[in-house]
Formats: C-alpha cells, structure tokens, sequence
C-alpha cells in the first residue's frame, strides 16, 4: 500500500465510523453463545488497577504487602499462591518498587519451578529483572502477563491444565484484597463500582465446579468455593449499582481472610 | 480517544510500512499486533493475551470480556486472506449495541470504548467480506 493509500484508507475509516453507528441489538441466543476464553475475559490485575489510579490515586506502596508462601506439598496451594505472587508483582509495579518486583519475580519462578514448569518460563525471571532495573514499568506490566500466560502454558502442555485456573483465581484474590482494603477506607461509589464483578466470580465457580472431585475435596479449593459464592452475593447487585460500605467491608474481610490461607496453606490441607 | 484520527492514520501507515519477516509471512497476531501498536503509542497497554481462530462469512463470533469504569479500551482484530473485510462491534451485557470508536479497513478493524459502567461487556466479530479465514483478536487499555 502506498503512503497516499493508507491517508486515504484511513479517511475513509474515519467515514466509515459514523456509518457503522446503526446496529441491531444482539439475541438471547447470541449473548447466551458469547466465548470465555480466560487470557482475555478475565482482565489481569494491572487492568483493575489502572482503573483504581483514575479514580481513586490509592498509595501503591502502602498496599504492597507481599504475601510468603509457606512450606507445602500441596500442588492446589501452589497454584493459587503463584497467582497471589503475580498480582503482588502488579502491585509492586504500581508502586514502583523496582526491589519489590525484582523479589516478587524471584518467588513466582521458584514456586514455579517446584510445580515443573518449563524452562522457557525461567528466563522470564531475568526479562522481569532486567526491566525493573531499568524502571520500565510498562514492559513489566506485560512481562508479569506474559510470565503468568507462559505458566498456564506450560501447566497445560504438562497435563496439569486444571492447576491453570488456580492461577488465575489466586491472582484475583490477591488483586480484590489489595483493591477492597482501600477502597474499604475510601469508599465512593465510583471504587465499589469497580469491585462489581458477577459475571468473573460466576466463571471461577463454574470452571472450579469442573475440577476433578480429588481437587474438589482438597479443603484450600473447597473454602475458595464457598468464599466466592459469599462474595458473589455482595457483588450482584442489582443496575449496576455498586456495591454498599458494608459489603466492600466484607469483601476484604473474606479477600483478606483467602490470601492468608493461601500463604499459609489450609490447616488440613 | 480524542486522537483517533491520528491512531487511525498511524495504523495505516504502520500497514504500509514494509516490515520484512512479518510482512513476508504475516500471522492473523503479527497484522493485529501491527494495528494495536498504534495505540500503545498512546499510551495503551496491549494485553498479552489473545483471542484467535476461524472466522466464516455469515457466522459472527462474540467474545465475552469484563471491562472497569475510568479505563479506555481498544478491541483490534485482524483476519488472513481470503478475509476481506471485518468488523467489530461493542454490546453491553443485554446486548445493546454501544456507541463507540470504530475503525475499520479492510481485514482489519477495531473498536475504541470508555465503559461508564464496570461489569461484562460482549465483543462481536464479524467477516463483513471474503471467504472463511484465521483471525485474531486483542485488546489495550489505559
């Protein structure tokens, strides 16, 4: 295409906007057929946060509280607890404690490399390095992403895909915790909005519904289970409406309560 | 968002750009990489993951996302050839189709939105010209 095509291409895009502005709503049928594919329905923890920074300016440094995990064989913790690590690395980022996420990055690769994930995952240790001592915060966004995309990858290719959404539960845990902890103390409408999120609780209890009945019985999956479903409750509200004072109060409580248990493993784990 | 008219015209030009290797062998992620790149050069974040697959004429396909108030996003996709044509369009959770930014050219096309609310939204994909092709969908906030 030449330069004079693509100027063109490009007006007649911008035409084409306006063009485009009637169109008929969609069926039940064809919002009951909507895909969830978890790399892009669920949002990442970056993703909440930038929208708490353009609300809220919370003191990232102040929330960054990482969570160790303690000594465990149990592969269910293991993977929940590599997703609170990612989001405690999205954390640091938005802090920009270059320190933080340099150590948060060492934690998710040793977690990692105890559940036999691929080298091609190691290396992403040293990206994450690499970018936080040079405070490119941006790349490291992506790079935390990547990392935790490349786990799930691997986790899969291994025939341990129903660790993959562990992962991704853990990581929202983590991130409602951080997010519900503030916005518990500076509540407006506008944060609590951002805290109504149905439909992804609905996904995590429906893909944990599909874990094979061994994972199921393992005592950390069954109180996630019953604490999403509680905390489905206070999120659901109706219009849209955001959630109240005293429900945001419970989410943090029961977030808070979550990572603890992660970190520490369920006693009868 | 107020910038469209540049993104558009800075993904435009990044497509006549040759850029050999992925020029040569492009994949549906390579071209829709090369479109949302023109709007990380505004400060977008390109999510790393994607959404990829078969699209055929007179089948569009609908993705469900969850998307926060005060963020602005960015819903671009591209398909191969035999792809001529392709369109996105944003739906709130009953399905209402949503007023928005579209951008649209040839078997390229994206769709810009600042939810006013948070919750699920649904992104329709649709192959408006040409025969069954791979496409590939992201999506960038800020």
């Amino acid at each position: 295409m030449s330069f004079r095509g693509a100027i063109f291409s490009a007006v007649h895009a911008l035409f084409l906007a306006g063009l485009l502005a009637a169109t008929e709503p969609l069926t039940k049928e064809q919002i009951q057929s909507a895909i969830l594919t978890e790399t892009v329905t669920i949002p990442t923890p970056g993703e909440f946060f930038a929208a708490m920074d353009e609300q809220g300016q919370p003191n990232w440094t102040q929330l960054f509280s990482p969570a160790s995990a303690g000594n465990t064989a149990s592969r269910e913790q293991m993977a929940f607890m590599l997703g609170v690590l990612v989001a405690d690395g999205y954390i640091a980022v938005e802090a920009q404690d270059g320190q933080g996420v340099k150590n948060t990055g060492k934690d998710i690769i040793n977690l990692a490399k105890k559940l036999n994930v691929s080298q091609s995952v190691l290396g992403r240790g040293n990206s994450i390095n690499d970018f936080a001592e040079n405070n490119d915060w941006t790349a490291l966004r992506e790079e935390l992403e990547a990392t935790q995309n490349e786990v799930k990858l691997s986790m899969t290719e291994q025939k341990d895909k129903d660790l993959v959404i562990l992962v991704t539960v853990g990581a929202w845990i983590r991130g409602t915790q951080a997010a519900s902890g503030f916005i518990a103390k500076n509540y407006t409408p506008g944060l609590a909005g951002l805290l109504r999120q149905p439909a992804i609780v609905e996904y995590f209890l429906a893909e944990l519904g599909r874990l094979p009945e061994r994972m199921q019985q393992d005592p950390l999956v069954a109180e996630v289970q019953q604490k999403l479903r509680d905390t489905l409750a206070l999120v659901h509200t109706k219009d849209r409406t955001p959630p109240a004072p005293e429900a945001v109060n419970d989410i943090a409580a029961t977030m808070s309560s979550l990572v603890n248990d992660i970190a520490r493993g369920n006693k009868e784990s | 968002m107020k910038t469209l008219g540049i993104f558009l015209l800075s993904a435009a030009l990044l497509s006549a750009l040759e850029t050999p290797g992925s020029r040569e062998n492009p994949t549906a992620r390579s071209k829709v990489l090369e479109l949302a790149g023109a709007f990380a050069n505004d400060g977008y974040k390109i999510r790393d993951g994607y959404w990829s697959g078969v699209l055929e004429p007179g089948k569009p396909q609908i993705l469900a996302v969850n998307l926060f108030a005060g963020n602005a996003y960015w819903f671009s996709a591209a398909a191969l050839a035999p792809a001529r044509k392709l369109s996105v369009t944003l739906f709130d959770e009953k399905g209402r189709p949503l007023e928005g930014e579209l951008f649209q050219d040839g078997s390229t096309a994206a769709a810009g939105l600042l939810p006013d609310a948070s919750g699920r939204y649904l992104v329709r994909l649709e192959l408006v010209e040409g025969d069954k092709a791979d496409f590939c969908l992201v999506y960038s906030y800020k």
